[in-house]
């Protein structure tokens, strides 16, 4: 507040400094009606006047010819934004929908004209209309808030009922006694003149002050934004809308009130199978065992395949009763019932299936050939962190001994640190793989006079 | 000013060989400008703060309602399965076609030289914007998530997705919106040498700084006119096939679907009719009390209205026309679904809408042929009343009827709107009114500019009388 006054005292004190001459802008000729004015334009026009105009309330048709007013350019600008409207509409929609995110609906083609037609046109005429409205305004050099002429009483009326004829002093035949006594002449209601301002117009007192006001405030919600994308937080973010973010539903591993036992999940109810989970109908299809033995643990043993020790692994003194239980284990899977021929017909194409699924689900560990050389197990074994248990090779005796059942249930159930695959590999698929796998073990072993002469010759070429 | 004739004119009357003024009574330019702008300027009138209050009243309640819909969620309403378009689609399409009216009273009568638009033109021109507002209001909230609105426009996003350029309700998006914009640059434009007159006139401090903002600094200059002009007029071509458009589009929205009932090339006209039909009814059915509590007669004539009713006439038998043509190919073309679409309109469970509809839009706009109707402003306003009761159900009758009974029998209903749907369509009229009364307020109510430049021309003070025909010979070029 200090400050203003002190600008303020500033001005007062030399006010001689800043107060300009009154200089003469023109003149106003006022009329009273439309007729006058035009024969008074006629002869302002014939003159030979540049710098003046006409102020009427309402557009007087035929005062363009007597003020030799020139035709606007203003349709050329309509149609230029017109056609760039179209031309924005239809890259728009070409590039958003048939390039950038392509957009397939029910085979249609991704850009046809017809589709497009509506948008075009809308944009078109949006731009257009904007250029209508805003080219008026530029040509005319508006909005212009202050003008010399609103200081006349007189002029006033220009809104209203009156006709003016203004001269701007700039025009070069301009002078103020000739002007005048020529305006005079063209009987006019009165003549006045207009003058700039001997003092430019003081701003309002805070100005200053609520402009940077607004300002800061302006600031503010930029500079947070900044200051908020740059820097981290542990904090979670803000939920203004919260969409479904928290939904009052029940989730696994958490508990309630509702039920009794304070469980969210609901256990199995005895004596029922879940949609989709009936495989007793195909015993050797889904478990890889001929029947189902009396033992009904097989399931409970499959869960704690996981916990055996790695076989690299020296059992800890401790852990001697876990390795008891895990040795108990496997006799209990070797002396099942294990399947020993596929539970379908074997085919080409299944054997194809099984090198493709193989490759996806089963190489990145156990390594392209078997050997439990794939490039996670290569890696793990580089870092040496002990927690690896490298897969065994299938060419080994005891593997190549196991049933195919018992390698189906492997694969479904995981051994060691080999996580269950049933979960994301249908059983045709796991039945795939392990045709597969018996077929790499073939490939390791067999007897020269197995191979047929012809491949016989192919190897001898290789090498 | 003597010369002007003083005694009552009957306007509804055509004198061979003599045109009928537009501008009755004894006006002047003063007096014109008198006559408008008093309604800005005079203290305001405790009615005034009645209608204010009353309207401002439902509006908070649209409101309100709105923000109870936000928080709750759409179900709110009544939209259930199998007819998800309830009211507030219905209501839309009622606003949006009332707002017809002013862009083409603007736009294709002043293509046509109708210079009796002047009169109505400002007034009609609100009131499409609040009658856009309204029907904008409707589609927004009906999306659910409303803060979600964005996704309708092709702002690039965190999703990587644009919207779909060959769904017709994109297409509403643009037209719609395209219409809302152009129509407000229009009635402003419209506006600012009425603006400046409102600003010379002006006698308070803010009302000077507000009329002299928006005014732009209008000087009357005739080089200003000049481009001003052509820029109405290049502005009045573009809005012309844009009003088309916009209701050509919204029966997109059903007319490019497959639902029986809505899959019919006949929509496009037919909506556009209507439209104009509706949005005539309710011009005339807020000028005619208008008119005569501002006391504008002078300038809004009988003539005016008769003209109007003209009009009606015309759009209504073509609305009629269209539901004739309609049944006619349900029957037609065959197509069973279709046939039977059409006779559950007529016949089904919602018979009882459907006849409300074709009385209100088929007979009642027919009255209008008997002079008597067509020129008795109160006659004009109930029949407009029920034109406009007609046009809602129509929406109605399009959208509910179709979807309440679709291919698929095992999942047909019966719509039933909840109190929200009826309070929100009532609150809608409480936002156009209370738009429409500060309008009335404080713009400038009637084009001065346009009217003085019809009007008849006073004749001239003081020793200059120029002969008009010698002016017109001795013009140059």
């Amino acid at each position: 507040m200090s400050l203003n006054k002190e600008i303020m005292a500033t001005t007062i004190e030399h006010p001689d400094e800043t107060k300009a001459e009154p200089e003469l802008l023109g003149l106003l000729a006022e009329f009273d009606n439309p007729h006058a004015l035009m024969d008074a334009s006629r002869k302002v026009r014939d003159a030979g006047y540049n710098k003046w105009d006409t102020h009427t309330p309402f557009p007087v048709h035929g005062i363009d010819a007597a003020m030799g007013i020139k035709w606007t350019i203003l349709p050329w600008i309509v149609a230029a934004c017109g056609l760039t409207g179209g031309t924005i509409a239809v890259g728009m929609q070409y590039w958003m929908n048939a390039v950038d995110y392509p957009f397939l609906i029910s085979g249609k083609p991704l850009f046809s004209i017809p589709a497009s037609i509506p948008i075009t046109f809308e944009l078109s005429v949006l731009l257009a209309a904007f250029g209508a409205f805003l080219g008026m305004l530029g040509l005319n050099q508006l909005p212009k808030l202050y003008n010399p002429m609103f200081k006349s009483e007189a002029f006033k009326r220009a809104t209203n009922d009156r006709f003016f004829i203004s001269m701007d002093s700039r025009d070069p035949k301009f002078s103020e006694i000739d002007t005048g006594e020529f305006l005079k002449s063209l009987n006019p209601i009165h003549v006045e003149e207009f003058w700039s301002d001997v003092e430019s117009p003081k701003l309002p007192r805070n100005l200053k002050l609520a402009l940077s006001l607004v300002g800061v405030l302006l600031i503010m919600p930029p500079a947070l934004v900044a200051y908020k994308r740059s820097t981290v937080t542990n904090t979670p973010r803000i939920h203004i809308i919260p969409d479904m973010d928290f939904q009052p539903k029940l989730k696994t591993q958490n508990t309630t009130n509702i039920f009794s036992d304070g469980r969210e999940v609901r256990p199995h109810i005895p004596g029922t199978i879940p949609r989709g989970q009936f495989k007793d109908d195909n015993i050797p299809y889904y478990y890889g065992l001929k029947y189902l033995p009396e033992d009904q643990d097989v399931i409970a043993i499959a869960a704690q395949d996981e916990q055996k020790p790695a076989e690299a692994e020296k059992p800890a003194a401790g852990d001697q009763p876990a390795a008891d239980a895990q040795a108990k284990v496997d006799d209990k899977l070797a002396d099942m019932p294990w399947v020993t021929e596929f539970p379908m017909p074997v085919t080409q194409k299944m054997m194809e299936r099984g090198k493709e699924r193989y490759r996806i689900y089963c190489s990145a560990c156990h390594g392209l050939g078997g050997e439990g050389d794939g490039l996670v197990t290569l890696r793990a074994m580089d870092l040496q962190q002990g927690t690896w248990v490298k897969p065994a090779s299938y060419h080994t005796e005891n593997v190549r001994k196991l049933p195919i059942g018992r390698l189906y249930h492997t694969i479904t159930n995981g051994v060691r640190k080999m996580p269950a695959y049933g979960p994301q590999i249908p059983p045709e698929d796991r039945w795939s793989i392990v045709l597969y796998l018996k077929a790499l073990q073939k490939s390791h072993q067999v007897n020269a006079d197995e191979i047929p002469d012809e491949e016989k010759r192919k190897l001898r070429d290789t090498k | 000013m003597a010369s002007v004739a003083s005694e009552p004119i009957d306007t509804t009357i055509e004198v061979p060989g003599k045109r009928t003024p537009l501008v009755t009574g004894a006006h002047d330019y003063g007096t014109v400008t008198e006559a408008v702008c008093r309604l800005a300027e005079c203290k305001t009138p405790k009615a005034w703060f009645l209608a204010l209050g009353f309207s401002a009243a439902l509006m908070g309640m649209l409101f309100g309602l709105v923000g109870y819909l936000i928080i709750t969620g759409v179900g709110v309403w009544g939209n259930r399965s199998p007819v998800f378009w309830g009211w507030p689609i219905v209501n839309f399409v009622f606003w949006v076609g009332i707002g017809h009216a002013g862009t083409l009273i603007s736009a294709i009568l002043f293509l046509f030289r109708q210079d009796w638009r002047t009169g109505i033109n400002r007034a009609a021109e609100a009131m499409t914007i609040f009658a856009v507002v309204c029907a904008g209001l409707f589609p927004g909230i009906h999306i659910g998530r409303v803060w979600l609105a964005y996704w309708l426009f092709p702002i690039p996003n965190q999703m990587s997705m644009w919207p779909n350029f060959r769904s017709p309700l994109l297409w509403d998006v643009f037209a719609v919106s395209t219409y809302a914009t152009v129509s407000l640059l229009f009635w402003y434009m419209g506006m600012i040498p009425d603006l400046a007159t409102l600003r010379d006139r002006a006698k308070g401090k803010i009302q000077q700084f507000a009329y002299g903002l928006f005014s732009l600094g209008w000087n009357g200059s005739s080089r200003h006119w000049h481009r001003y002009e052509r820029a109405y007029l290049l502005l009045a071509a573009l809005a012309t096939p844009l009003v088309l458009s916009v209701h050509t589009i919204v029966s997109f929205d059903f007319a490019v679907s497959q639902l029986p009932g809505w899959h019919t090339t006949i929509f496009p006209p037919y909506f556009v009719a209507g439209a104009v039909f509706s949005g005539f009814a309710m011009v005339l059915t807020l000028m005619i009390p208008v008119r005569s509590i501002c006391g504008i007669k002078d300038l809004l004539t009988d003539r005016h209205l008769e003209n109007m009713t003209k009009v009606i006439i015309a759009t209504g038998s073509m609305v009629g026309y269209a539901y004739a043509m309609e049944f006619f190919i349900a029957w037609y073309g065959g197509n069973r679904y279709e046939t039977f679409a059409f006779i559950n309109r007529a016949f089904g469970p919602y018979a009882w809408a459907y006849w409300i509809m074709v009385t209100c839009n088929v007979i009642s706009p027919q009255l209008f042929w008997i002079k008597k109707i067509r020129t008795t402003p109160w006659m004009i306003f109930v029949v407009c009343i029920f034109v406009n009761i007609g046009m809602w159900f129509e929406r109605f009758v399009i959208t509910v009827t179709s979807l309440s009974r679709d291919f698929l029998p095992s999942s047909w209903g019966y719509f039933k709107p909840t109190i929200v749907d009826v309070l929100m369509l009532i609150g809608s009229f409480g936002l156009f009114m209370t738009l429409f009364l500060l309008f009335c307020k404080f713009l400038p109510m009637v084009a001065m500019a346009e009217v003085k430049s019809v009007m008849h021309e006073p004749p001239g003070h003081g020793d200059y009388q120029p002969d008009r025909n010698d002016y017109k010979s001795s013009e140059e070029k």
